[in-house]
């Protein structure tokens, strides 16, 4: 392939049978738009060496091993999905290969789903052949079995992973999860007012054993409502060096939130959210990034009642800093659909370039990724070449770049699909 | 619609034994469960006729045609073509080369029986406590106010098959509805659709009553389950037919005693009730197919056929449609082996291949699925275009429900069901502008006075406003 200037058709071809290129090739896309959150270079050269971005535009060379005319196709930052749970199921109903959430309610804050994270999980190359670089896994609350009220709101702490030629964890605990939900009241007596309780006593026990630990350890403490390890995971929560994520959705549970979060000092990322436009200027001045699925529009519960399919609009219009999941139930099995949702997003009135921040830069930069969720001269090359519009469901990812190597479009369901269109296309002949 | 139960036969000698012997006291009279207790009080609404010219269309059965136009009048397309000569004074409204479909049809959709709030109260789409429940209707569940409803009216979803869900073996009758507001679900009931019935292979049934340690707790059982009810339906059938026969013969016979379940399995078996079979898997598919064979019935579809592309050319053969998602997979084993391309895959291998979304989100934007599944198709080589792809959820869904002599394609004779996308239909950022059903505008982005919202919304948020 040195130094041939590849047709389309050829490109496509060369992609099925050779898809590898070692990272230490350079590849140079012509002519493509390229998406970041700043703006859009329409039909610029983009020049990839050895995994990282060198050149943007007329500068780059005019040679590459691999050359891909990129016309009236598009270039973004590799995507982020940050609500899922890929590498901690395999089989939603095979309860065996599930991990993301856990019966045992003795386990808490301290429970790290990144301990459960499967790189060989046949999720990630299904995700990362549509143009999914990383994903936050999140930790989730587990049914109850026991009496009512012995639950816990927290369900323990969120994982970074980039899902390239070898998955890995990035960064074990970026946050600790609460459910503030009514699935999490749920879990602790049926009250949002026992739950705040219960979160209030949970934050000051964990004030209380950081200031106190040898002491504490040492048996000398008060009653506390968690055990050590979850208030010792709960530690950088509470001194705001470590965010509390909180799933909530209604109104006035998300100012609770945000009066708990002002009055311990904490860190705060609002998920779920559905509500979250009708405080949106109050979240945007506190500076409280919310994770969304900007495609849920049903009031599918009583806290849910004021979902709405333009509250990424109204909260990009307020200021709020947003990062994207879904689509809907999907944002596991399916987590690169959260591109579906970031379109749903622009074609009820969001701005094109926030739609991708949201899934790009955002992310990168809230949860410490080692990229930069953009397409910029000098970064690792984490990205996707997109066969039209970057959030058109007709364009393909075309060609994957996940932290500066070539993925190859390979997925047990490609395999499906070569076995038995092989079959149906001997049948008709 | 007739109210017999069985053949139009029976129902002849019924009618004309009833007309002759009307004076008489001898006669034995043949009494007929009424086969309509629950009739469509839907009307096409009265509109003058009028014109959409110069549009760029996806007919819904394969064709896209640039530049035409439509009359519509009574509810129905009455001319169709480029430059057609409109009767003087004909209301006409200038597309202006922007692109119509047919009204988009979701033949698997449980709203109304799951509706928003899923709450408990509402939680009336799975009647799980027996795994035969054929005596059931969803149309009874249905909620009209169900605030999902509008948002699939607004994503250009004209016609709806509500189906119990699939916790059970026979799960009871489904029902077609067209989507617009009433106050009751006989004002949304499809007139003269046939009334299909539920069935589900696999993973739920046998997952739910074997963990109550009874049958069906394996798939063997499934199989024994769905047998034994057949076997019921055929002797509840032949009781029927003899005693119409006796009692046609001048017998004096006592009708048999109605049993609504049987009744459902017997309408089946005479082929006026379709069934619609939740079965993933291509293995459990040929096996329905063969104790359909068994019993002497025929199966209209097969839903969630996640391994359509194994099934196609069986389906081909028998003529069943499989139903499908563009991408779902990995919620349980039998969902394990999707394939983007499985819709495209099934096309390709000439069997009828429709969408569905069982799900009241992807409901909206069943043309961003279909874009999904063409995309996935063409990115293989097949080189589907958007007039092929938009008849899995036009005409090839009409076709699943029996009603593609009516719906799913615009073509002079079809209901006016049509809808205006601000955008290409296969675009993300496309919405549905305008929605016909029956010639009547029922849906207007551009109109807050067309866009129903039930009656759950007022209020609901704050006093004096509507939830969006």
């Amino acid at each position: 392939m040195k130094h041939a200037s590849m047709t389309k058709s050829v490109f496509f071809a060369s992609l099925l049978s050779a898809s590898m290129v070692c990272s230490a090739d350079s590849i140079l896309i012509r002519n493509a738009d390229i998406y970041n959150a700043t703006g859009m270079s329409a039909q610029t050269h983009l020049y990839i060496d050895n995994g990282v971005i060198r050149a943007l535009g007329d500068s780059a060379p005019t040679s590459a091993d691999m050359i891909i005319e990129g016309r009236g196709m598009s270039v973004t930052a590799g995507l982020f999905n940050a609500a899922t749970h890929i590498g901690t199921v395999e089989v939603g109903q095979i309860e065996q290969t599930v991990d993301f959430y856990s019966d045992n309610h003795a386990v808490t804050a301290s429970l790290k789903l990144a301990d459960a994270f499967n790189p060989r999980s046949t999720l990630i190359p299904h995700n990362r052949v549509h143009g999914l670089s990383h994903a936050i896994i999140m930790p989730e609350l587990g049914f109850n079995t026991m009496e009512s009220g012995s639950g816990s709101l927290f369900a323990g702490q969120v994982a970074l992973v980039q899902l390239g030629n070898q998955p890995k964890v990035i960064n074990d605990s970026v946050a600790v999860a609460v459910d503030y939900s009514e699935a999490g009241i749920s879990q602790v007596g049926n009250s949002r007012a026992a739950g705040l309780a219960q979160l209030r006593q949970a934050l000051t026990d964990a004030q209380h054993f950081a200031a106190n630990k040898a002491a504490a350890m040492a048996g000398n403490h008060p009653d506390y409502v968690l055990s050590y390890a979850d208030l010792e995971a709960l530690g950088p929560v509470v001194t705001g060096t470590k965010p509390l994520l909180v799933t909530t959705h209604r109104a006035s549970d998300i100012s609770n939130i945000l009066q708990l979060a002002a009055d311990y000092n904490l860190t705060l990322i609002l998920s779920g959210a559905t509500e979250a436009w009708m405080l949106a200027e109050q979240i945007a001045s506190a500076g409280v990034p919310v994770i969304i699925d900007p495609i849920n529009n049903l009031p599918i519960s009583y806290d849910s009642l004021g979902a709405r399919i333009d509250s990424a609009k109204l909260l990009a219009e307020a200021g709020v800093s947003m990062l994207f999941t879904g689509m809907d139930w999907h944002s596991t099995h399916n987590a690169y659909l959260v591109r579906q949702s970031a379109g749903n997003a622009v074609a009820n009135g969001l701005d094109k370039l926030a739609a991708i921040a949201a899934m790009t830069t955002n992310p990168a930069k809230l949860f410490g990724a080692q990229v930069s969720g953009t397409v910029t001269i000098g970064e690792v090359a984490d990205l996707v070449l997109w066969g039209g519009d970057p959030l058109e469901m007709t364009s393909e990812a075309k060609l994957v770049i996940i932290d500066g190597e070539v993925i190859p479009m390979q997925s047990r369901s490609l395999q499906l699909r070569d076995r038995y269109y092989k079959r149906l296309q001997a049948l008709q002949q | 619609m007739t109210t017999n139960l069985f053949k139009p036969a029976a129902l002849m000698a019924a009618l004309v034994m009833a007309g002759c012997d009307q004076s008489t006291d001898s006669t034995a009279e043949i009494f007929l469960p009424n086969k309509n207790p629950f009739p469509s009080t839907y009307a096409v609404p009265a509109n003058p006729a009028f014109a959409l010219v110069n549009a760029n269309i996806l007919t819904g059965d394969g064709a896209e045609m640039a530049g035409t136009d439509l009359l519509i009048e009574g509810g129905k397309i009455i001319a169709m073509g480029v430059d057609l000569e409109l009767p003087e004074g004909t209301h006409t409204v200038n597309m202006a080369g922007q692109w119509l479909t047919p009204g988009l049809i979701d033949v698997h959709s449980h709203m109304g029986v799951y509706p928003a709030p899923a709450t408990s109260n509402h939680d009336d789409g799975n009647e799980m406590t027996a795994p035969v429940t054929a005596q059931v209707w969803a149309e009874h569940s249905v909620w009209p106010e169900d605030p999902q409803f509008e948002k699939a009216l607004a994503g250009g979803v004209t016609t709806l098959q509500i189906l119990p869900g699939s916790g059970n073996l026979i799960g009871g009758r489904g029902i077609t509805l067209k989507n617009i507001p009433a106050l009751t679900v006989q004002g949304m009931k499809f007139p003269d659709a046939p009334y299909s019935l539920k069935m589900a292979c696999g993973e739920n049934p046998k997952g739910y009553y074997g963990s109550l340690g009874m049958l069906p707790s394996t798939r063997m059982g499934n199989m024994a389950g769905y047998r034994a009810a057949w076997i019921e339906a055929t002797d509840y059938k032949k009781s029927w037919d003899d005693y119409i026969a006796d009692a046609n013969a001048g017998e004096d016979v006592e009708a048999p005693t109605r049993d609504l379940g049987l009744e459902t399995l017997a309408g089946v078996l005479e082929g006026d009730i379709r069934i619609h079979n939740h079965c993933y898997k291509v293995d459990e598919m040929a096996q329905m197919i063969d104790m359909a064979k068994e019993f002497g019935y025929s199966i209209a579809a097969f839903h969630h056929a996640v391994e359509g592309y194994k099934a196609a050319p069986m389906l081909a053969k028998e003529n069943i449609c499989a139903v499908m998602w563009a991408d779902w997979w990995g919620f349980k084993q039998e969902a394990f082996d999707m394939v983007r391309e499985n819709i495209a895959l099934v096309d390709y291998a000439k069997a009828c291949a429709v969408i569905h979304s069982d799900d009241a989100i992807q409901v909206q934007r069943l043309n961003q699925e279909v874009a999904k599944a063409m995309s996935a198709g063409n990115r293989m080589g097949l080189d589907i275009s958007a007039g092929q792809a938009i008849r899995w959820a036009t005409q090839n869904a009409a076709q699943s429900l029996g009603l593609e002599e009516k719906i799913g394609t615009l073509a002079v004779g079809k209901n006016a069901d049509i809808v205006l996308w601000t955008k290409h239909p296969m675009s993300i950022y496309s919405l549905a502008q305008k929605v016909w059903i029956d010639g009547h505008l029922r849906f207007d982005r551009n109109d807050k006075s067309v866009q129903p919202t039930s009656d759950f919304n007022l209020g609901i948020i704050n006093p004096g406003a509507t939830r969006p």
